[in-house]
């Protein structure tokens, strides 16, 4: 399944840049996110929670950043399961940062993600609208976080 | 498998006790979807409670003002009832073609609601006939307007330890007709795109009309600018195109095995169009028997 997003923060690009790499900054911005635990300077596990009505799940993913050219690239693998193994989750993602003129920031994300077990036999296509969600969601609080920061 | 308790109250009260005494609970009537999401992993309640030995959640009450659908009734049981006149009929015909007859023997009208699944049949005729939601919680009755009670994908307006109690459709008036189209792959699928439609029609022109869509997004599609695009009209092709262009402009389709959201958009006006055309020439036909 293959996810594509994008959002426009009111920041330059070397501050957008600092705030995606910091975990404790930017975890809190990550819908669901219970915890980040720093592996080393490249590598993240997360408690990362989900929900669709009654249908609910916990992921505990590794996040591990492949390649960076600060500050305008960043891809990195990530790979997770809920608990008993009941379903997996693993993604290919490259964000793409692009300074606009007026000091704003273009955020681009894309991702494969592929999903089996369970969570495998749901709609792809309610699954694609959730991810699109969550990814708006994200977007809103790191505008507003940096908003405050900017203050 | 972990195991499931499992009671049979005999009243909604204490079926809404049980719903509040225990976490991870849940109301189960024909479990025709439940059970199978169970069976899929994808919900594991820990206690279930049946809400088929509760007499009133298993009538239909034709009333002065208003038809009364209890959450227990099964979907044959609605498809046969010839209570459900006018606008109303909507709901017979959805009840009609929700998957096979052996799904309708046991599905109920309480479970299809709470379930909220935009791409199955009640919801999107539920919010076409204008109807209402009755909803108990602890000491408590109170009720949604269908419109305001699906919220998102197997969203609802229910809260932690409510349960459906029943459908609430106005009495129909006169001159009001009610369709429900279904257009899916197969017999008996989930609808790529469903229509429901009620009008009320005074001499050929359109009175009055609610027009609902589903599997066009996270919930039923529905607003006033649509309805109002077909009232004071002949419910002619450019008041339905117009009607339509509202619809689409509020839809978010997915795409998935069954079709893709451009189709599922370009769908919607011409079924539309076929929905409210069945309901004219159904009431001119009417008109001439008459």
């Amino acid at each position: 399944m293959n996810i594509e997003e994008h959002f426009t923060i009111p920041a330059p690009i070397e501050r957008v840049w600092a705030f995606i790499r910091d975990p404790d900054r930017v975890a809190p911005c990550i819908p669901g996110c219970e915890s980040v635990e720093t592996i080393s300077a490249t590598s993240y596990r997360s408690t990362i929670a989900v929900a669709l009505g009654p249908i609910k799940a916990r992921f505990v993913v590794v996040v591990e950043i492949t390649d960076e050219k600060p500050p305008t690239r960043l891809t990195c693998v990530t790979k997770g399961e809920e608990g008993g193994r009941a379903s997996m989750i693993s993604a290919t993602s490259e964000l793409r940062l692009v300074e606009t003129s007026e000091g704003k920031t273009e955020v681009h994300c894309t991702s494969e993600v592929s999903i089996v077990g369970r969570l495998g036999k749901f709609g792809l296509g309610i699954m694609k609208k959730r991810a699109a969600h969550l990814a708006g969601e994200f977007a809103g609080a790191v505008q507003q976080r940096m908003q405050v920061a900017n203050a | 498998m972990p195991s499931i308790e499992f009671q049979r109250p005999k009243t909604v009260e204490e079926a809404v006790a049980l719903l509040a005494g225990h976490e991870d609970s849940r109301c189960i009537a024909g479990g025709q979807t439940l059970v199978a999401m169970i069976n899929a992993g994808l919900v594991a309640p820990k206690f279930l409670i049946s809400i088929e030995e509760i007499s009133e959640l298993r009538s239909i009450e034709n009333k002065d003002d208003s038809i009364r659908i209890g959450a227990a009734v099964t979907h044959r049981e609605v498809a046969s009832y010839v209570g459900l006149l006018g606008s109303n009929q909507i709901i017979r015909e959805a009840a009609a073609v929700i998957a096979h007859p052996a799904i309708r023997n046991f599905g109920t009208m309480g479970g299809a609601l709470a379930h909220g699944d935009p791409a199955s049949d009640y919801p999107t005729a539920a919010v076409a006939a204008d109807g209402t939601v009755e909803i108990a919680g602890a000491g408590v009755r109170r009720t949604v307007a269908a419109s305001d009670f699906f919220l998102d994908y197997l969203t609802t307006a229910l809260e932690p330890g409510e349960m459906v109690t029943a459908l609430i459709l106005p009495r129909a008036s006169v001159g009001s007709a009610g369709h429900y189209l279904k257009f899916s792959r197969v017999d008996g699928d989930y609808a790529i795109v469903s229509i429901g439609v009620t009008l009320t029609l005074s001499n050929g022109v359109c009175t009055r009309a609610c027009l609902a869509a589903g599997g066009l997004g996270s919930r039923p599609l529905w607003c006033a600018e649509a309805d109002a695009a077909l009232c004071d009209t002949r419910c002619d092709d450019p008041a339905i195109s117009r009607a339509a262009r509202h619809l689409l402009d509020i839809a978010d389709p997915v795409d998935d095995v069954r079709a893709s959201a451009d189709y599922r958009r370009a769908l919607l006006p011409k079924l539309l169009r076929r929905a409210v055309r069945n309901i004219v020439s159904r009431q001119d036909a009417e008109r001439a028997d008459g």
